[in-house]
C-alpha cells in the first residue's frame, strides 16, 4: 500500500542522497548529478512502497553504494582520486600561504620592535627554497612589503604531493584507452 | 524460488543477465527492477542493483529514458540495446551449459566413504 512521505522522511532521504553525493566527486559532474537524481527517485519510490526506514535500510551504506557506482564507472582496478588531489592542493596552498604570511609579518614586527619609528629598506630571504625574498620599505613605522611568492620548487612539491595523494598515475591507463 | 541463503557472490556474477532478462520482458526503472527481483524470489540489496544498472548502461547493454512521475522526481526507465540482447543470449546459453554440466556432477549419488586413491 502506498505510504505518504512525511517531511522527516524526505529529510532523511535527502540526507542519505547528500551523503552518497559527497562520495561520488570522482565521477564526471553530469554523471554524478544524474546518479544523485536517480537514487533519490528510486528511494522515494521504495519509501512510498515500504516506508522510508525500510527503503533506506535496503539501500545499504552510502560508502558501499558509492564504491559500487565508482566501480561501475571505472572498473574494479585501483583508481586515481582527482577529488583527493584537489583537496590536498587547496589545503596545502592555504597552509603555505598562512605560514608565509605569518613569517613575513613576524619579520616586520621585529623591525618595529627594534625601532618603532624606523625608516629604511630591509630584506629577508624568506623561507629557504620555498619562498622568494621579501623587500620591506619602512617609513616612520609604516611597513610595506614586496615579494615572498612561491618558488618553482614549491610548485613542484605541490604538484608531486597532489599526484601522490590522488594516486594520479592510476589515471594514465584510462586516459590512454580513451585516446585509442 | 531462490533460497534466501543463496551465495551472494554467485548471484552477483549472474545479476547482469537476470537484469537484462527482466528489462527485455518489460522496460523498468530501478526500484521497479528491485521489486520484480524480489517477486522472483531473488533477494538483493537495492544498493547492488542500481550500480549494476549503471554499469550495464555504461557498457552499452541497456539504454535509458527519463519519464516524469506524478509521485516525485522523474524516473529513469531502462531497456536492453541490441548488444544487451546479444549478451543475454550468450549468457543464457552459457548458464544452461554450466547448469547441465555442474548438475550432472552434483546429481551423482554421494558414497558413504570416498574410494581409496591407490
Amino acid at each position: 500500500m502506498p505510504t505518504n512521505l512525511t517531511l522527516l522522511d524526505r529529510l532523511r532521504i535527502e540526507g542519505r542522497v547528500w551523503s552518497l553525493d559527497q562520495q561520488l566527486y570522482d565521477l564526471p559532474r553530469k554523471q554524478r548529478i544524474a546518479t544523485r537524481r536517480e537514487v533519490r527517485s528510486n528511494v522515494v519510490s521504495a519509501a512510498e512502497s515500504v516506508g522510508a526506514r525500510q527503503a533506506l535500510s535496503n539501500l545499504g551504506t552510502t560508502r558501499q553504494l558509492a564504491e559500487e557506482y565508482l566501480q561501475a564507472q571505472f572498473g574494479p582496478a585501483p583508481r586515481a582520486s582527482w577529488w583527493s588531489a584537489s583537496i590536498f592542493l587547496l589545503t596545502a596552498v592555504l597552509v603555505l600561504t598562512s605560514i608565509f604570511s605569518e613569517t613575513a609579518q613576524g619579520f616586520s614586527n621585529g623591525i618595529l620592535a627594534a625601532s618603532p619609528h624606523a625608516t629604511g629598506h630591509f630584506s629577508w630571504h624568506g623561507i629557504s627554497y620555498l619562498q622568494t625574498g621579501i623587500d620591506y620599505t619602512v617609513r616612520d613605522g609604516r611597513v610595506d612589503s614586496v615579494g615572498g611568492a612561491l618558488t618553482p620548487l614549491s610548485y613542484l612539491l605541490l604538484a608531486l604531493g597532489a599526484v601522490g595523494v590522488g594516486r594520479l598515475w592510476r589515471a594514465i591507463p584510462g586516459w590512454r584507452r580513451s585516446r585509442t | 524460488m531462490v533460497d534466501a541463503s543463496h551465495d551472494p557472490q554467485l548471484l552477483k556474477g549472474l545479476l547482469s543477465f537476470v537484469l537484462l532478462q527482466l528489462l527485455a520482458e518489460e522496460e523498468s526503472y530501478g526500484y521497479d527492477v528491485v521489486s520484480r527481483l524480489h517477486q522472483a524470489g531473488i533477494e538483493v540489496l537495492e544498493g547492488t542493483v542500481y550500480p549494476a544498472l549503471a554499469r550495464l548502461e555504461r557498457e552499452g547493454r541497456i539504454s535509458s529514458r527519463l519519464v516524469a512521475s506524478r509521485s516525485g522526481p522523474a524516473r529513469k526507465y531502462y531497456r536492453p540495446t541490441a548488444e544487451g540482447y546479444a549478451e543475454l543470449e550468450r549468457g543464457a546459453r552459457s548458464w544452461r551449459a554450466l547448469t547441465e554440466t555442474v548438475g550432472a556432477v552434483l546429481n551423482r549419488p554421494v558414497p558413504d566413504h570416498p574410494r581409496e586413491g591407490i
